[in-house]
């Protein structure tokens, strides 16, 4: 244990750093803004491919995938420097942390070029098509069908959630390929570019607005994909789905310390919840540096999204509370404008509230990460 | 920052861990004279919390934790025999204050150290039938707890509030109940999760401030307070949820979980409960 860091990733911070002051767009150059987490307008891709060709667009991956082969603690500090300045790398984040993470890991290398390469450097845009009507937490049961049919395989039935896939060029796609086998074992992955005959996109609105459109459901009626378009093996879609999330959760729980470190800068209290917020960043910084040391078990992951999701959405709730009348408030802006953020983290006091339920909901629900904790970490019986 | 123990930490915890689960239940002079044989008394503060995240996991009967983290940082060494120290101003409810050889006295005029013996002591019956607290009669008493007893004491707190999580887990994967072992039910499961939640979040605060106190962090006071406030935070949940799920068994002075129980309690109500700390936090 020491408190000083590695001098190591130290200059790699500061590399990092200067390159941000040297090239970061400025407030007039980042207009329009997004609208969805596939919608990412010509200055946000700009920036993606500036960063992905000085390779500190995601650092663990080797030059050719933007990166520079960092270390974990090196691309913990990207990070950190990143959610420090406020900046996304990134606004189709899925596409980068999850469908580009999947390709470069289950993918060909004809699939790599084609896709992954794409929407690193914010050609494409890319969502994701886990969920369905009849499987959330349960994902195994997903029951989109695929099947063969000469170089194809035609694609019937319908996904929900898939954020931002009405802006998306292609969406990762959970099929099942073999409804005889066992469920996790008949399940298949495909890309399936948005514009093929038989997908449609309906985007839907959140609790915040009729117009804030990221929801979708997407229908497949006979969509014909081409079979090399398959990532991985036939029927290990499970094996995907499970490094395609791990890709998303190994850092995740950064996103909540950001999450509570812009509450500790909008909302300062007098309150004893403003203390508790205050260890909930420091203990979630510290389990998450732990995680990073190596050798854990991934199932602690589950104790950080816990933790950190519910902490955000305790601190939310004080925060809304302590305005009393004035959080009625809505549309608000509710911190300090950054150009290269996401205005949903400074948006309404209730809206800031309500959006903490994404940390409790999606990405496995807060009662299947206290069901992983209990059967994994303390061997409770299933 | 580099937050995992090194390869001679993991040794010290090994060691500490073989060391209390043989000579549970011995008689305490064996142990207290143990622990000084091994120089755990003369322990670095992340050192000194792993031996007492282990002597809370096994409820200590010695006066280890008073005489390391009570005496010794005020006095600046360590006692002849057993020792102690008064530093929340008052004299009130002083760990081991009447069996310590010598107490450390923080007064207006500066540290002052006296032989137990010497003081006029008033042992305190207490819940905890192991726990020796003491009022202590001395005029000029002023207050100000260093860092090392309020890391220590949070450490000690969360080494109990484990004890309480295993005892918990062993209790409801063997109790049956509806055809079932009532740890397959998610009612059970949820509390078992947040109170390993809660002792993971104590434990890495306190093993933090151990950190900033072995590095003289000028971060070091308010990591104390942080994990003095989340140990008493931890042990709310766990105490709730532990004596919950061991339904009536955990309720009889047979069943050991009553020991575990009682010494976190202890933990939060001595040198300020949570509410306290998350109030200092603030100022």
């Amino acid at each position: 244990m020491r408190l000083a860091e590695d001098p190591e990733v130290e200059k790699f911070r500061a590399d990092f750093s200067a390159f941000l002051d040297a090239h970061l767009p400025s407030e007039s150059e980042a207009v329009p803004r997004p609208r969805s987490s596939s919608d990412v307008p010509d200055w946000a891709r700009a920036w993606q491919r500036t960063l992905f060709d000085a390779g500190w667009l995601l650092p663990g991956n080797p030059p050719e995938y933007g990166g520079r082969n960092a270390t974990l603690p090196q691309q913990l500090a990207h990070l950190e420097e990143l959610a420090r300045r406020q900046v996304y790398h990134s606004f189709n984040p899925q596409g980068l942390g999850i469908i580009a993470a999947s390709l470069l890991t289950f993918g060909t290398q004809e699939q790599k070029q084609r896709w992954a390469v794409p929407i690193l450097r914010a050609e494409i845009t890319a969502s994701l098509g886990m969920s369905e009507p009849g499987a959330g937490s349960d994902l195994a049961g997903l029951q989109t069908r695929a099947v063969a049919d000469g170089d194809y395989f035609i694609v019937n039935g319908q996904k929900v959630w898939t954020s931002g896939a009405h802006d998306a060029d292609v969406l990762l796609t959970f099929v099942r390929t073999d409804p005889q086998a066992a469920k996790h074992r008949g399940i298949s992955v495909l890309l399936i570019p948005t514009d093929t005959e038989g997908v449609t996109r309906r985007p839907f609105g959140s609790i915040v607005s009729p117009d804030d459109l990221d929801f979708n459901e997407v229908f497949f009626t006979d969509a014909r994909v081409p079979k090399e378009n398959l990532v991985g093996q036939l029927n290990q879609g499970w094996t995907v789905a499970h490094g395609s999330l791990g890709h998303e959760r190994t850092m995740l729980w950064l996103n909540y310390a950001e999450r509570l470190d812009d509450l500790i800068r909008d909302a300062p209290s007098d309150q004893e919840w403003y203390a508790t917020l205050l260890m909930d960043v420091q203990a979630l910084r510290l389990l998450g540096y732990r995680q990073l040391s190596g050798g854990r078990d991934p199932a602690e992951l589950s104790v950080l999204k816990l933790l950190g999701s519910e902490a955000v959405q305790a601190a939310s709730l004080h925060a809304l509370e302590d305005r009393g009348p004035e959080a009625l408030v809505h549309p608000a802006r509710t911190g300090p404008y950054s150009h290269m953020n996401n205005e949903n983290f400074i948006s309404s006091w209730f809206e800031r509230y309500v959006r903490s339920f994404s940390g409790t909901i999606a990405g496995g629900t807060s009662e299947i990460q206290r069901n992983i904790i209990a059967e994994r970490i303390l061997g409770l019986p299933r | 920052m580099e937050f995992e123990f090194d390869e001679d930490q993991r040794l010290l915890q090994r060691l500490v861990r073989e060391t209390v689960g043989k000579t549970q239940g011995r008689p305490e002079a064996e142990l207290w004279r143990t622990y000084q044989e091994l120089g755990w008394l003369e322990a670095p503060p992340v050192e000194l919390a792993i031996v007492l995240d282990e002597l809370g996991y096994v409820a200590d009967p010695t006066p280890f934790l008073a005489t390391a983290t009570w005496f010794a940082p005020l006095a600046g060494r360590l006692p002849r025999g057993a020792g102690t120290g008064v530093c929340d101003g008052t004299g009130q409810f002083v760990l081991d204050a009447d069996r310590a050889d010598e107490v450390a006295l923080l007064t207006r005029d500066g540290v002052r150290v006296v032989g137990g013996p010497e003081l006029e002591t008033e042992r305190v019956p207490s819940f905890d039938p192991g726990l020796h607290v003491a009022h202590v009669r001395v005029p000029d008493l002023a207050p100000g707890i260093p860092d090392l007893t309020l890391m220590g004491l949070a450490i000690s707190t969360v080494g109990s509030c484990r004890r309480i999580l295993d005892l918990v887990v062993a209790h409801v994967k063997q109790r049956v109940q509806f055809g079932v072992p009532i740890g397959s039910f998610q009612a059970v499961k949820h509390k078992a999760a947040d109170m390993y939640v809660a002792i993971e979040r104590a434990r890495a605060l306190a093993y933090f401030s151990a950190l900033t106190i072995a590095e003289d962090d000028p971060r070091r006071a308010r990591a104390a307070r942080m994990a003095k406030a989340a140990a008493g935070e931890c042990q709310q949940v766990v105490f709730r949820h532990g004596l919950q799920l061991f339904g009536g068994m955990g309720f009889t002075w047979e069943n050991e979980l009553q020991i575990y129980l009682k010494r976190a309690k202890v933990g939060d109500l001595l040198l300020g409960a949570a509410s306290v700390h998350r109030k200092a936090l603030l100022s």
